[in-house]
């Protein structure tokens, strides 16, 4: 199947916010999506973006059931280790359905390890649901460890309520 | 004690890789820390940087047994969700062992905190590894959930060598 992965564009947002959805509703959370496309386009695409982002694309005669030719994406930024340093960590990466086992998964993540290598980066960081057996592997097959299995990390949060509370006794 | 709050500058990154090694340490992993003075100024305070740091100072009379005057910092940077927009991500997070207990630590939180919500940040994420009891109880204490016993998150890394092996396959 002929695709190709270029870097997203503004009007990209649409598809974007479409497929952040189909892959919230994957993971079982899609209540949790609280954002649309015109946070997605001033989020990523003024002077200061705060993401990057990549898209699948097929042909015109490719296209899916329902019509759309943008099949897929990644989201990624920047973050940095005080071990390591640039570290590129991937946000998001989803192909539709229909469009799987066709390599496309696999060329969004190598180029969003190729950005991260050109910003010289050391390391690409993930997270993945522990139920998430299709991507447990996928990973794991390129190499990723899990450091939450290995080191014990955990992800912790302080969000709404709390952290207007801690932000109210600030000096 | 007395201390202040301020953002780091430039000639402060000689006293933040001492505190990240000290960290380090106190996680059991201080052989990790690979980088250098040189990697922090030029991803801190350079064209495109690559965290922000806020660094907790105490006067010259209350310096440390080994005479340093900046005794806490905490770097951060900002991520995206795309379920809920921008996010601050707390990296790290230390304050020295002899000036624990006067409030610093909540002090650098509040104002954390204060800066996320100020900059639109709907969430403030870190990680904290599962046996220091300690970090995990302070942060419960004021509110923090952790999602990867509540949802199931597991984070994972992908090191150089592996993603020269996936960039060299395409």
């Amino acid at each position: 199947m002929k695709f190709t992965i270029r870097e997203g564009k503004p009007e990209d947002c649409k598809d974007i916010e479409r497929m952040i959805m189909e892959l919230a509703v994957y993971e079982k959370m899609p209540d949790q999506v609280k954002i649309s496309h015109k946070e997605l386009e001033r989020d990523g695409f003024r002077s200061n973006p705060y993401y990057q982002c990549l898209v699948a694309e097929v042909p015109e005669e490719q296209k899916s059931k329902d019509g759309y030719t943008k099949v897929g994406y990644a989201l990624f930024f920047y973050t940095y280790s005080t071990w390591k340093g640039r570290v590129v960590y991937m946000e998001d990466l989803y192909v539709m359905p229909e469009y799987r086992g066709k390599g496309i998964g696999k060329a969004l993540m190598a180029t969003v390890a190729k950005v991260g290598k050109e910003k010289q980066c050391v390391r690409l960081q993930l997270s993945v649901l522990d139920w998430n057996k299709p991507s447990l592997d996928f990973y794991m097959a390129k190499g990723a460890e899990d450091l939450t299995a290995k080191e014990g990390w955990h992800h912790i949060r302080f969000h709404g309520e709390a952290l207007d509370n801690l932000a109210q006794e600030a000096p | 004690a007395k201390f202040i709050l301020r953002k780091a500058e430039p000639k402060d990154v000689s006293d933040i890789l001492r505190l990240i090694k000290e960290l380090a340490k106190y996680e059991e992993m201080e052989n990790q820390v690979i980088l250098t003075e040189e990697d922090l100024l030029e991803d801190g305070f350079g064209d495109h940087p690559f965290y922000h740091c806020i660094v907790a100072d105490v006067p010259e009379e209350h310096q440390s047994a080994d005479a340093h005057v900046i005794i806490g910092f905490a770097m951060y940077y900002f991520t995206y969700d795309p379920w809920i927009g921008k996010l601050l991500y707390l990296e790290d997070f230390y304050v020295m062992k002899e000036y624990r207990g006067f409030g610093i630590g909540s002090e650098i939180l509040k104002k954390l905190s204060h800066t996320a919500v100020r900059t639109r940040c709907s969430s403030m994420h870190f990680i904290v590894a599962e046996w220091n009891k300690p970090s995990i109880e302070f942060y419960k204490r004021r509110g923090a959930s952790d999602l990867s016993l509540e949802e199931g998150w597991r984070l994972f890394k992908i090191d150089k060598h592996n993603l020269m092996k996936m960039t060299d396959e395409e």
